[in-house]
């Protein structure tokens, strides 16, 4: 791709539900060793959450950050490999419950984990060229795993979204490139009308993610001109604890620079919403004037890389809605029944 | 069709139930929470759309166990009587919170959520609930 004309984030916010379920309760019920676990623990969603209701919370921080006249926006994206309804748009409703006038573009985007950058890009390409004058992308997931399966450990619920628009002298941030590198590969897949994914196991690691998120990275640096020690911080997608840090020993980034935005450990991989919500994080303690990169991870498969610059309108933005720290703080442990329970896999009929 | 949610219904309300936008009256000053051509207290038609505040205070709180079928899945359930700043008061689902968590007095916030759905192949049907004020 290219360098990206006049496309700032004007807003942004990030959603946890309430919920947690440790490592350790599901590796009780199937028998497993408590000392190879990916992650700590997962946010769960309540029993009245989903995709649609997860996004209308970041949205709303998002817009309470921004602080723009609702109908300037033009678009709003939602990304998810879980919208609740296989037809029926997920978008229309995000858009009805935040009172967004009708006369917007909306789009339900689908590429398993990187739907949310996905959405991030259609956004900026609208607001760039000047069809819009601002849209809303969204990425958000209630993650599917088949009970006992390893993605039963990892996947997760959260929301992201972020309002791009032009510069207003009030961003928080301006996206000044953005590279994508996608190839055909069958790492982890779920045919229609299956409740859950399948995956190729270790596949999904050096041919699908690794190559994805280093190439994108190396291209956005190449295409940028820039290397790694004018980067302040990198979020990558994150599947499990130890992938960010394979994927920033690979490009030789220091620890420290990775470190902010991972959030794996103590809410799981949320999918469309996981790196944007790395982003999010990153965001929450950032100083302007900082460069970031924004490194997703779908599979299938592909990666978005962003190359966003921190501006004035950040640290005067950022506690008008909550920080992601303290929603991830709020955090409700609930056992593996009670999960099944929010997960919907008691079936009653 | 298991429990004969109307689309068309949800679809009516959905002004309210998405942004608690209601109509009030400017005769006699009742809020009235479906689209109505007249008053529901004194038959005016001077009617007024308004969005109620998104906080409110707690004032009383049950616990609902025996329900209906659209919302089985998600008994038992809590409900609140909540108090805008102008006094207006609402009765609404309560959220994120659990029983022995709640307390008279409590800053409430409204959120959009699931509040019935109608099996797996009907309508899920979205609106307001409170929860306890993130800070």
């Amino acid at each position: 791709m290219s360098r990206v004309k006049d496309v700032a984030i004007l807003g942004y916010g990030g959603y946890v539900p309430r919920y947690r379920i440790k490592a350790s309760e599901i590796a009780r019920v199937w028998g497993r060793e408590d000392d190879a676990l990916p992650i700590k623990e997962k946010s769960v969603n309540s029993i009245d959450e989903d995709v649609i209701t997860m996004a209308i919370e970041a949205c709303r921080y998002a817009l309470r950050r921004a602080g723009i006249d609702l109908r300037k926006v033009g678009a709003v994206n939602v990304g998810s490999e879980s919208h609740p309804y296989a037809v029926k748009p997920t978008g229309t409703v995000v858009a009805e419950a935040l009172g967004i006038p009708p006369t917007h573009l909306s789009a339900d985007l689908e590429f398993a984990c990187k739907a949310g950058t996905e959405a991030m890009q259609m956004i900026a390409g609208l607001v760039s060229s000047g069809l819009i004058e601002c849209g809303i992308a969204v990425g958000a997931d209630t993650a599917q795993g088949r009970p006992s399966d390893a993605l039963e450990f990892t996947a997760a619920a959260g929301a992201a979204a972020f309002v791009l628009g032009r510069s207003n002298g009030d961003e928080v941030a301006v996206i000044e490139h953005m590279v994508s590198y996608v190839t055909d590969t069958p790492d982890f897949w779920r045919r229609a009308h299956e409740r859950y994914p399948r995956h190729a196991s270790r596949f999904t690691g050096e041919p699908a993610y690794f190559h994805h998120t280093v190439s994108a990275v190396r291209a956005l640096l190449e295409e940028t001109g820039l290397r790694v020690s004018d980067i302040d911080y990198f979020v990558f997608h994150q599947p499990n604890y130890k992938f960010p840090y394979a994927a920033a020993k690979i490009l030789q980034i220091p620890k420290e620079k990775v470190d902010p935005g991972v959030v794996t450990n103590v809410i799981g991989n949320t999918y469309a919403a996981c790196s944007p919500l790395g982003l999010v994080r990153v965001l929450d303690q950032a100083k302007p004037g900082q460069k970031i990169v924004l490194t997703s991870f779908g599979s299938g498969a592909g990666s978005d890389s962003f190359l966003i610059v921190t501006k004035d309108g950040l640290e005067r933005k950022r506690n008008l809605a909550p920080l992601l720290d303290s929603l991830i703080a709020r955090a409700k442990y609930i056992d593996y029944a009670r999960y099944l329970r929010h997960r919907e896999k008691i079936r009653t009929s | 069709m298991r429990s004969g949610i109307r689309p068309q219904e949800h679809w009516r309300a959905k002004r309210f139930r998405y942004r608690l936008e209601v109509l009030r009256c400017s005769s006699c000053g009742t809020v009235n929470m479906t689209p109505r051509r007249v008053c529901r207290r004194c038959r005016s038609t001077s009617l007024v759309p308004e969005r109620l505040p998104e906080r409110a205070r707690l004032l009383a709180f049950t616990e609902v166990k025996s329900t209906t079928d659209i919302h089985e899945e998600t008994a038992p359930y809590l409900v609140g009587l909540l108090e805008f700043e102008d006094g207006t008061r609402i009765v609404a689902q309560l959220t994120d919170v659990d029983y022995e968590e709640l307390r008279p007095g409590m800053e409430m916030e409204a959120v959009v959520r699931k509040i019935a759905q109608d099996g797996e192949s009907g309508v899920i049907v979205y609106g307001f609930k409170f929860r306890p004020v993130i800070a």
